[in-house]
């Protein structure tokens, strides 16, 4: 099995930023990217919500990869700090010794690229696996052209392959308005910007130069339906809403778009983090569950470290990259000051950044309340839901709506109905139990999809707040799985499986005693 | 909650407990049942899912074939679905020792009049379509089946609810007071409960449970792993078993397959044990796209782990103790889920008539009676030293 002494995961802003400090110092680096994405992969909106909107160029992977390559100038300056790179490379799994996990041999990663699978070993690690897309369910989000911020950002900074003519942005926070800029800048026509909010959250100077290039701004307005042909996305309905989110009867507006962004916020990928049992605090103001951290970007794991939007992001990170920067510089010098990071026996000083560096670097304060994220998520959902009723699918997957949730009903194919089961409901079981996601996944299948619950985790959990008149940050975290990304049976086995292997497979609880290599 | 009381404190919400649970409030028993997390939380909710009538196992077969006939007509007596698809199960020989295991269980089901037919290769592909052509044959058991765990695991909780029973969870045990050789009352973090009657049924915790009565339950639990692929469209309806696997095509069309090697491990008797996945996971893939190489290519998109408990002799107890005398033990050693319904009708009929006319003489505590205190260490069956 390979072994490294310390990899970085992501080469966004953060990541490179943390492999080119600890290479300088040193380090042998591995620096670990999953772009470019298989296409296939892509189609599944694994890992961003691409909503199918993007050119076929991106199933040529040559391709691909040489403009992911010429996109990220953070990468050849890695490659010059003499940088270990594997892009095209995802994380698919982390393990690590444990109470009831005790015989693996060191803490090691699951990597795969689009043909096979293979493990290895750190010694230290960073997460900066970035963020993800919150999605919102509507009529018509599952048309191709509903796509989320995330997504389309990827499709335009690093393929150069977002088939958009016209978007229609949803959030005019400073996310979606960099999303309607960005876009702008690439040649795509923006149409307008949604809000629910009853004016433009983001940077005025921002709002300016986007309004002075036409584009129209909807406050306290929501989406009623994404309406196409043949599964692609023709014209957006948006309806204004009132205080109550309401829709207010004969404000209906239809605008010709083929594509609807989601830029409403985004979600910190902790996945990683999660499986090797980091310690995870639900955070409004920076997205939902972020890990704990102190101000080396240690993470309460030992040698585990996070940097940029995995470690929580709010909206100034949308304009200010410097921020997610240097918390990847901070958790690179950390990784590599940490005991027997240098090997090559000559560390230089590494210079500890000053507190005070540290403290306008990478803490600067997030702008919002601590509930106010969330609090504007709950409107958006709520403006849906009174515009879209109870029948609008949640969880696109499995094809679990609204009403099925609330309903705690089991799936419809397997067709069942009685009198029983009509008397259950997630209320009747919030008197057994508190409100859990991981329950009504058991019992709906909303979350238990191909996509592995990126699309409708956000959703169920406020759903289930709003239901239960729960906080936000009492519902727990759903459960991440290994593998995160979906891979083939005959890509996630091991290709080097030895015979000893193979012939030791035991018999259910037949004696043996070890995990198997 | 101090001063409650019920005729029958059931400890443990996983399927054996609210089984016994149902059972015993359906025969107008007062009952309630303690979790410390909730129903299905651990192993019940966790397993593969299988139903077979055990001939892998024959002190089991009179419980495990009661099973299967309750199993058919479970989810209208429970008013709730249990996603049952019962189809028949088909063991299939991918080795000569496999092969052997096959023709031993084909003359014990025949022993048991347990209805088998004897597959060749054509047969098996026939039932599983895709399967590996290094089959060498295979084994049909017509009665076998497969179900949803979570699903069933809630079946059961909420029918006990709709008797009148009292389920509650996140709810651990701190306690148990004996008096005069018979169990009077269960400390819980929501306070004490008075109960005529003590059921166990609380998986790899029931050893530690037992100890604060005084009565020793060899068991030691265990960690085991299972994957799932993405939907796939429909290739077969029969539970699985082969190639050092076992599992299930679900109603959904995700393939559920778990097997493999195993981890001992210690737990205590109010937190959760940790139940992680390792990257044994990627050998169990391997098994799959072995055994199944026309989907050798489906996605896989999660993993679970669970911890399950095993008696010495990898059988269930299933016994009312000697002293406390109103003290019953419920252990399956990872059996319990297709037994379950079965477990519990046998546990009312124990506390209801101290007997069952089910036979499970097999499955006593007695048969422990010369075992050492250090039976774990003796077999290796205890954590790897240290956690590097």
């Amino acid at each position: 099995m390979e072994a490294r002494p310390l990899v970085v995961v992501g080469a966004g802003v953060a990541g490179t930023a943390a492999a080119i400090e600890a290479a300088k110092v040193g380090v042998q680096v591995t620096l670990i990217d999953e772009n470019p994405v298989p296409a296939a992969m892509a189609g599944l909106n694994v890992p961003l919500f691409f909503g199918q909107r993007f050119e076929d160029a991106l199933s040529d992977r040559a391709l691909m990869m040489e403009r992911v390559v010429a996109a990220n100038e953070g990468l050849s300056k890695a490659e010059d700090a003499g940088v270990d790179i594997r892009l095209g490379t995802c994380v698919w799994g982390a393990f690590r010794n444990s109470e009831n996990s005790r015989v693996l041999d060191g803490p090691q990663i699951g990597l795969a690229d689009h043909e096979r699978s293979w493990m290895m070993k750190y010694d230290r690690l960073i997460v900066a696996a970035g963020s993800r897309d919150l999605s919102f369910g509507f009529a018509g989000c599952n048309l191709v052209g509903a796509m989320g911020a995330n997504g389309a950002y990827s499709l335009m900074s690093r393929y150069d392959a977002l088939a958009a003519k016209r978007m229609v942005v949803l959030g005019s926070g400073n996310l979606g308005l960099n999303t309607a800029k960005m876009a702008l800048d690439n040649g795509i026509e923006v149409a307008a910007i949604v809000d629910v909010a009853p004016s433009v959250r983001g940077n005025d100077a921002l709002v300016k130069t986007i309004h002075a290039q036409g584009v129209e701004l909807f406050s306290s307005h929501t989406v009623k339906e994404a309406v196409g042909s043949n599964g692609d996305i023709e014209s957006v309905m948006l309806v204004e809403i009132d205080d109550d989110c309401k829709p207010v009867a004969g404000t209906e507006k239809v605008i010709t778009a083929d594509t609807i962004c989601l830029a409403i916020g985004l979600v910190p990928n902790v996945e990683i983090l999660s499986l090797l049992n980091c310690d995870l605090n639900f955070k409004s103001e920076l997205g939902g569950y972020v890990p704990s951290r102190d101000d080396w970007m240690r993470t309460s794991v030992d040698n585990v470290f996070v940097a940029g939007d995995a470690a929580g992001i709010h909206d100034a990170m949308f304009l200010d990259r410097n921020i997610a920067r240097n918390q990847g510089r901070i958790a690179g010098i950390a990784a590599a000051e940490s005991p027997g990071a240098i090997t090559s026996g000559f560390p230089p000083s590494t210079g500890k950044m000053s507190e005070g560096q540290r403290g306008t670097s990478a803490f600067s304060n997030a702008s919002s309340s601590p509930t106010e994220v969330h609090t504007l998520w709950k409107r958006w959902l709520r403006s849906l839901a009174n515009v879209g009723g109870q029948d609008i699918v949640v969880c696109q997957c499995e094809e679990v709506t609204r009403s099925e949730i609330i309903g705690l009903e089991p799936p419809r194919y397997l067709e069942w109905g009685s009198d029983q089961m009509s008397r259950r409901s997630l209320q009747t079981q919030l008197k057994d139990n508190p409100v859990n996601p991981n329950q009504v996944k058991r019992l709906t299948r909303a979350g238990t999809g191909t996509c592995q619950g990126r699309n409708c985790r956000e959703q169920v959990a406020l759903l289930l707040a709003e239901e239960s008149n729960t906080d936000i940050a009492d519902v727990p975290l759903s459960t991440y799985r290994a593998p995160l990304r979906p891979l083939p049976l005959n890509v996630l086995w091991p290709d080097d499986e030895s015979e000893d292997v193979r012939n030791e497979w035991p018999k259910w609880f037949s004696p043996n005693n070890k995990v198997l290599g | 909650m101090t001063g409650d009381r019920a005729e029958i404190v059931v400890i443990g919400g996983g399927v054996s407990g609210l089984s016994s649970a149902y059972y015993l409030a359906k025969a107008g028993k007062d009952v309630i049942v303690v979790e410390k997390g909730m129903v299905g939380g651990e192993a019940s909710g966790r397993n593969g899912g299988m139903i077979s009538e055990r001939t892998d196992e024959p002190a089991l077969i009179p419980l495990a074939v009661e099973s299967v006939r309750l199993w058919a007509t479970l989810e209208e007596e429970l008013g709730y679905p249990t996603e049952l698809i019962h189809q028949g199960r088909v063991q299939v020989g991918v080795s000569e020792e496999e092969m052997g295991d096959i023709f031993s269980e084909r003359d014990e089901a025949l022993r048991h009049s347990i209805s088998v037919e004897p597959l060749d290769p054509s047969e098996v592909q026939d039932l599983v379509p895709g399967i590996t052509g290094r089959t060498l044959g295979g084994l049909f058991f017509a009665n076998g089946g497969h179900a949803n765990p979570q699903r069933a695991v809630q079946a059961f909780a909420w029918a006990f609810q709709d008797l009148g029973g009292r389920l509650y969870q996140n709810t651990a045990v701190t306690g148990i007071n004996v008096e005069d050789d018979k169990v009077t009352s269960v400390e819980t973090t929501a306070g004490s409960i008075a109960a005529d009657v003590l059921v166990a049924a609380a998986g790899p915790q029931t050893a530690l449970l037992a100890e604060m009565a005084g009565v020793h339950v060899p068991i030691a639990p265990a960690r085991v792993e299972i994957i799932a692929t993405a939907p796939l469209e429909p290739l077969f309806d029969i539970a699985l078993v082969g190639n050092g696997l076992y599992g299930r095509q679900a109603a959904r069309g995700n393939l559920l397959f778990g097997g493999g090697a195993h981890e001992w491990i210690d737990v205590d008797l109010t937190s959760e044990p940790g139940k992680p996945n390792t990257p044994l996971i990627r050998n169990i893939a391997r098994r799959l796209a072995e055994l199944l190489p026309a989907v050798a290519d489906a996605p896989v998109i999660r993993s679970w782990a669970g911890i399950v408990e095993q008696a010495p002799d990898y059988l269930p107890i299933i016994d009312i103790a000697d002293n406390p005398s109103n003290y019953i033990v419920v252990t399956a050693s990872a059996h319990g889920f297709g037994i379950a319904p079965a477990t519990g009708k046998v546990v009312s009929d124990l506390v209801l008539h101290g007997e069952s006319c089910i036979d499970i003489s097999g499955l006593k505590l007695n048969r422990f009676t010369d075992l050492t205190p250090d039976w774990r260490q003796n077999r290796g069956w205890i954590p790897a030293h240290g956690i590097q």
